[in-house]
């Protein structure tokens, strides 16, 4: 199996060429290792390579997987690159760019209609949680193409709010 | 002593206050709203009722709701936590004219040092010097001539205001008009009162306060220090016993104590209580103001002196003299504690609400944490974000600082994201470890820290693991899923950024 892997806004082309428990692979063309793997709990790996342990924490976030290691924390976006042709996730092909929630909440004011024209940084939206309110501004100036959501309305992170266009 | 207490409150304090109370032999009840039927703190307690929906307005601020539950569980006594009604006047009088008792001070206590301008008022008369102001409320010409009278930089802080709301620096003349609108009309948001009063800036302060307990009898000692300097929007983050200040000065101590237990007198005090100072880069302490209550941050004091605060705070409540004098309280070693929040400090603090998937906590030498999660649970949207409050205690603060760091490796969290990871650069930073604190401290720092490169074996690590858990997810020979395409984002560079 061959993925692509961003870390750092660096790729990195992971080619695994054994699975776990004894894992070996090779690294953007790199020398071949070997590292031994065992996953306690899922998402927990004990990783041991060349007589060292890493304990591994990765989960699933809107944004790729987090990774971390010792302190240390990964943002990983992960592609094969038999499959996909890489794009941007919230531009689609013809200009249209969603705002999406940045944490779980709960709508409390929609400050534009659809076919409204906004400016760049103009808010759109106000998403509230634990006592704080943060305001969806939109990206770039353009005209709001939908708003996908009403006041009172729970969302979850991720969610599109609403299409600029 | 009472026979049952019930807690006016939720998370980790209502937790805390139980396992005291579960010592003492005494039974708990819980109140919870429509989200916290699960919680830790209904599932800990002995009994538990239902106080209304899920907005604290509509259940955990109904004192009405909450005396009823008391009195229908036969409670005698009240222990409202921190926040919700635990500065509430009328609450402690309703509570007393209900014949339950509330375990804090009286509401005459709670009103003389309730808003600020009152405790200024309170603690000048007591002879406790505090930061030039204005005492009252002004309007923007009188704002205006104070600082022509003191000089600029000053601060706009709402009368009624607490948590940095409706509070505004203003270093220029030209800046005043605005940062005055702005102020009156956050505290009017905040508050429902736009009234603002004006404070000389004390720059670079550190935040000292005082732990104080006393009983109905006319005793009251004070528990030492906290410091308190590292915050971000004007809340504490991280707070230790002793203050690295103070325990160089140790006369501070005895000053500070001194004039604390004068302007908690000048109240009529009893109960826990803090008063809080600042302290300017001359050493010279101004009292800020007093929490009527107990704080977020008291398991630094217990773990120093080794006393149960809570333990007290029932007992003083049930009619007990405090049960030592001031020179028997001792100070052994040092504690550190952060406040683990779920929100996501690579994202400007965001709040993260939100189900846990996965929870490892510190464990070993020296470690506290008290907290109200559980593998599983939903962290509801509707509350404060603090998830735990995780201390340590060691000899002295080098320790006590590798000690916290060593816990917060173990510490792992899932499902949502916290500020874990944020504590350990802060407890890392130079500036921190040599004791250089004040209250803009962690805008400084996010500043001027680097982004530190891992090394490169744990990033072939993290690549492998990315690797190995996408293969987990989607077994080869699978066909394309729409789920997939999530990962299709463009990886960030936030290691530690």
């Amino acid at each position: 199996m061959t993925l692509d892997i961003i870390l750092y806004g660096r790729e990195h082309r992971l080619e695994l060429l054994a699975g776990v428990p004894a894992c070996r692979f090779r690294l953007s063309g790199g020398p071949e290792r070997a590292a031994h793997v065992v996953a306690p709990v899922p998402g927990i790996y004990s990783v041991l390579m060349d007589g060292l342990v890493y304990d591994v924490w990765v989960e699933e976030a809107v944004s790729g997987l987090v990774i971390v290691i010792d302190g240390y924390r990964f943002e990983a976006g992960v592609c094969d690159p038999r499959r996909y042709s890489r794009q941007s996730r919230n531009r689609g092909p013809e200009g249209i760019q969603g705002l999406r929630a940045p944490m779980p909440g709960k709508v409390v004011r929609v400050l534009a209609a659809p076919g409204d024209a906004v400016e760049a940084g103009q808010g759109v939206i106000v998403v509230e949680a634990m006592k704080m309110q943060n305001e969806l501004k939109a990206p770039r100036a353009g005209r709001v193409l939908s708003i996908a959501v009403k006041e009172g309305a729970i969302v979850a992170a991720g969610d599109v709010l609403a299409t600029i266009e | 002593m009472f026979r049952k207490v019930l807690i006016a409150n939720r998370g980790e304090i209502a937790v805390r206050v139980m396992r005291t109370l579960r010592e003492m032999g005494i039974p708990s009840v819980a109140v919870f709203s429509d989200v916290d039927r699960t919680s830790l703190h209904v599932r800990m307690a002995d009994e538990a009722e239902y106080v209304g929906a899920a907005p604290s307005s509509e259940s955990y601020l109904r004192a009405d709701r909450i005396l009823a539950a008391a009195q229908k569980h036969g409670a005698e006594a009240i222990h409202p936590g921190y926040g919700f009604l635990s500065e509430n006047a009328d609450f402690a009088e309703a509570c007393e004219n209900a014949g339950i008792a509330f375990i804090g001070p009286s509401a005459h206590s709670i009103r003389a040092m309730g808003s600020k301008t009152a405790a200024r008022q309170t603690a000048t008369a007591a002879g406790a010097p505090v930061v030039p102001g204005t005492d009252h409320a002004v309007g923007l010409p009188g704002a205006r001539a104070f600082a022509a009278a003191h000089g600029y930089p000053i601060l706009l802080k709402a009368v009624a205001g607490g948590g940095g709301k409706g509070m505004r620096t203003v270093a220029r003349e030209d800046e005043l008009e605005s940062a005055f609108r702005n102020a009156a009309s956050e505290a009017q948001h905040s508050f429902k009162n736009p009234d603002v009063y004006v404070e000389k800036l004390i720059e670079r302060p550190r935040h000292i306060e005082i732990q104080l307990i006393g009983d109905r009898h006319g005793n009251m000692v004070h528990l030492g220090e906290r410091e308190c300097s590292i915050q971000r929007r004007h809340q504490k983050v991280i707070e230790e016993c002793p203050s690295p200040l103070v325990a160089l000065h140790p006369q501070m101590r005895k000053e500070m104590g001194a004039v604390a237990i004068r302007a908690a007198r000048a109240a009529g005090y009893y109960n826990a209580g803090t008063v809080e100072y600042l302290v300017d880069q001359d050493r010279r302490f101004y009292f800020l103001e007093m929490n009527t209550r107990l704080q977020v941050e008291h398991p630094v004091t217990e773990l120093v002196t080794g006393l149960d605060l809570v333990r007290l705070q029932i007992e003083i409540a049930a009619g007990a003299r405090l049960p030592f004098a001031q020179k028997d309280v001792t100070y052994r070693g040092w504690a550190m504690e952060c406040r683990v929040y779920a929100e996501d400090p690579y994202h400007d603090f965001l709040p993260s609400p939100g189900k846990l998937t996965r929870l490892t906590r510190p464990l070993g030498p020296g470690i506290r944490l008290d907290g109200c999660v559980y593998d599983g649970w939903t962290v509801p949207m509707e509350y404060d974000p603090l998830l735990a409050k995780l201390a340590v205690w060691a000899g002295n603060r080098e320790e006590a600082t590798e000690r916290l760091i060593r816990a917060l490796r173990e510490y792992d969290v899932g499902g949502i994201r916290t500020n874990i990871g944020f504590f350990r650069q802060i407890l890392e930073d130079p500036e921190f470890r040599s004791a250089q604190l004040h209250t803009a401290f962690i805008d400084e720092f996010l500043a001027r820290r680097k982004t530190l490169q891992p090394p490169a074996d744990v990033e072939a690590v993290a690549a492998l693991a990315a690797a190995l858990y996408t293969q987990s997810r989607r077994p080869e020979g699978a066909s394309r899923s729409v789920r997939t395409s999530a990962w299709l984002a463009e990886g960030r560079g936030d290691l530690l950024r």
